[in-house]
């Protein structure tokens, strides 16, 4: 058999693998590029900037937007006439700050922020002691449940949009801008508990049933060795589930585009991206770095807990 | 009244003690997914049968709103792109999965840094690379009319390949696999690194090629899981609606077509419940025909 020789072989293999790297990472590349080019050299289609743009994130993330829109004009008449008042003065001022036409890109993020901690950290609460109860306890319908939570598997959201819409339309929620916020939290809640009490149902049988009973033998009641025993020899698991649970909220489109039409103020990010692109300010090098800036904290928040995400992912506890 | 209940808990035996913990424990959970996912099912069924306005009261038709959606073409289209879509990105995913899974299974430098990096698609929020992929097919801007185009000749003029529904549901498909091949890639790759590798070294004994032993070693051991990953795969991709209504709104499958039946326009909610219900029967028909005719279980 002739083989074909190693340094060949091990250069084509390189290749793949760059090839795979590449076409893995080649749009996050891209949406970083776009989004430090000048608008002059979007049409180019190398990654490098010529000069660097930091405009847009400047402008997304509010960062010297007062002085700027303010005409050269403006602040003459303003600096040349010292009699007007202290009010006059914020009066003019405020006309050349209004933000009504820029992106509110921190209030989107604080909105889903809220939205994705709250909805993630509830869920967990209820799926310690509810997935400790069928993975850990003997009383019948626990299989019944069990079962009853990989089932739910099957149901697409858009299978629940529309009697949760009818529902929540129907206690007089969704007029209100608190109403329709708390109703999405819900919403999310039971997006993320099925799949939540699964991945820690599978995690707590792993624990050797023997430390539990000593820690009962000592006098420990049985909530205690959950709060004592379990929560702290699975706290790496339980962050997990958390930060996927967040993840899925912090995604999350339908519902949100369902629930929070009416209220601007309310809009999560993607739904504020969403108008972004469709509203006048649609320019590539905004929508890039807001783009950006939505993908770094979950990257980064992944890069944290990767080890642990891709056990449990193996595991087969993901929910899409 | 305390002391009467502790005496009645004290009452009881261990057995039942556990019993009453464990459904006390496992009761707001149970809650939560009944009436906020199985009541709102049932009710979806019910509402399919009526005339849904979204303030005012629901009137009886009967058969009306599945009369309708069947009659619509618009359906039909709809269930020809999802079928399209859901067949395409399941092989798609699956095969380059087991592609990478292959190939990260071998020893490179570098080798943990490459397998953080393919995973970016998987685990990046929907709506922050669908601009990306918008930009890369611009007809304007992007790097795929300027390579296929200005360099390769390929086309007579520059176009919108998201713009029609025909080319989009191919970029949708392409998106698709970018995002979710690392999924099947890390299934895969942990069935891989499971398999005994005594058996590679007498398959090389034996003067097996390098084709042979991953037919008649590596194919065995991954087809279960294989069977897995395509199962879910089409249950996801079936009712997917992120990935494809924020990439381009232009490709109608059924999950986008509810949508914009229910929520768009006229919020014909009546059809879109119905439409749902159609929706999760062609699904479930589908994953039962699935199991017992091509994972024979």
């Amino acid at each position: 058999m002739v083989k074909r020789s190693t340094a060949s072989r091990k250069f084509l293999f390189f290749l793949l693998v760059v090839l795979i790297v590449g076409f893995s990472i080649f749009p996050f590349i891209q949406m970083l590029s776009i989004s430090l080019k000048y608008p002059s050299e979007w049409g180019t289609p190398n990654l490098i900037p010529e000069r660097l743009n930091f405009e847009a994130y400047k402008e997304l993330l509010n960062i010297g937007q007062r002085a700027k829109h303010i005409p050269e004009s403006v602040r003459n008449l303003l600096n040349e006439t010292p009699d007007l008042t202290q009010e006059q003065r914020e009066t003019i001022l405020k006309k050349y700050t209004s933000t009504g036409d820029v992106f509110p890109f921190l209030r989107y993020f604080y909105n889903s922020f809220l939205l994705s901690f709250s909805a993630a950290f509830i869920t967990v609460v209820f799926a310690i002691f509810g997935a400790y109860s069928f993975s850990r306890l003997r009383f019948p319908g626990r299989s019944i449940i069990q079962r009853g939570v990989l089932f739910v598997y099957m149901f697409g959201g858009i299978l629940l949009l529309i009697p949760l819409y009818k529902m929540f339309v129907g206690i007089g929620w969704i007029r209100i801008p608190p109403g329709a916020f708390l109703s999405l939290l819900i919403i999310y809640i039971v997006q993320t508990l099925p799949v939540s009490l699964y991945m820690l149902g599978n995690y707590f049988r792993t624990i050797p049933f023997s430390i539990e009973e000593a820690a009962m033998i000592e006098g420990a009641s049985r909530f205690g060795t959950v709060w004592r025993i379990i929560i702290p020899l699975s706290f790496a698991a339980i962050v997990t589930v958390f930060i996927y649970c967040f993840m899925i909220a912090w995604n999350e489109y339908l519902f949100a585009s369902v629930f929070l039409k009416n209220f601007k103020e309310l809009y999560t990010l993607p739904m504020g991206l969403k108008a972004l692109f469709t509203s006048k300010n649609a320019i590539w090098d905004r929508i890039m770095a807001a783009s950006v800036l939505t993908a770094t904290p979950v990257i980064i928040l992944f890069m944290s807990i990767q080890r642990n995400l891709s056990g449990s992912l193996t595991a087969g506890g993901v929910k899409e | 009244m305390k002391l009467l209940q502790l005496n009645t808990a004290e009452g009881l035996d261990l057995r039942q003690r556990e019993i009453l913990l464990g459904w006390s424990m496992v009761i707001p959970s149970v809650l939560i997914i009944l009436s906020l996912i199985l009541y709102p099912i049932m009710y979806n069924i019910y509402l399919s049968f009526f005339d849904v306005q979204p303030l005012a009261a629901n009137t009886y038709i009967g058969l009306e709103n599945h009369k309708n959606v069947v009659l619509d073409p618009g359906f039909w289209n709809a269930l020809v792109t999802t079928i399209i879509y859901v067949v395409f990105t399941t092989l798609g995913t699956t095969m380059m999965g087991l592609f990478v899974a292959l190939v990260m299974n071998q020893e490179f430098p570098l080798r943990s840094l490459a397998r953080s990096l393919i995973l970016f698609p998987y685990i990046a929020p929907v709506i922050s690379v669908v601009f990306s992929w918008q930009f890369i097919f611009d007809p304007v801007n992007g790097i795929f009319m300027d390579i296929t185009y200005e360099r390769l000749g390929l086309f007579a003029s520059r176009f919108n390949l998201i713009g029609s529904p025909s080319t989009a549901v191919w970029v949708a498909v392409v998106f698709s696999i970018w995002k979710n091949f690392p999924f099947s890639y890390l299934m895969i790759l942990s069935r891989l690194q499971a398999i005994d590798h005594n058996l590679y070294e007498a398959a090389e004994m034996d003067g097996a090629s390098g084709w042979q032993k991953f037919r008649f070693i590596t194919l065995p051991e991954v087809y279960f899981v294989m069977g897995a990953i395509i199962l879910l795969r089409m249950i996801w991709n079936f009712n997917k609606f992120e990935e494809v209504f924020l990439l381009t709104e232009n490709v109608r499958v059924l999950s986008v077509y509810t949508y914009f039946k229910a929520f768009v326009g006229t919020m014909e909610l009546g059809q879109g419940a119905s439409l749902a219900v159609i929706q999760f029967l062609l699904l479930l028909g589908f994953i039962l025909f699935y199991i017992k005719r091509v994972l024979k279980w």
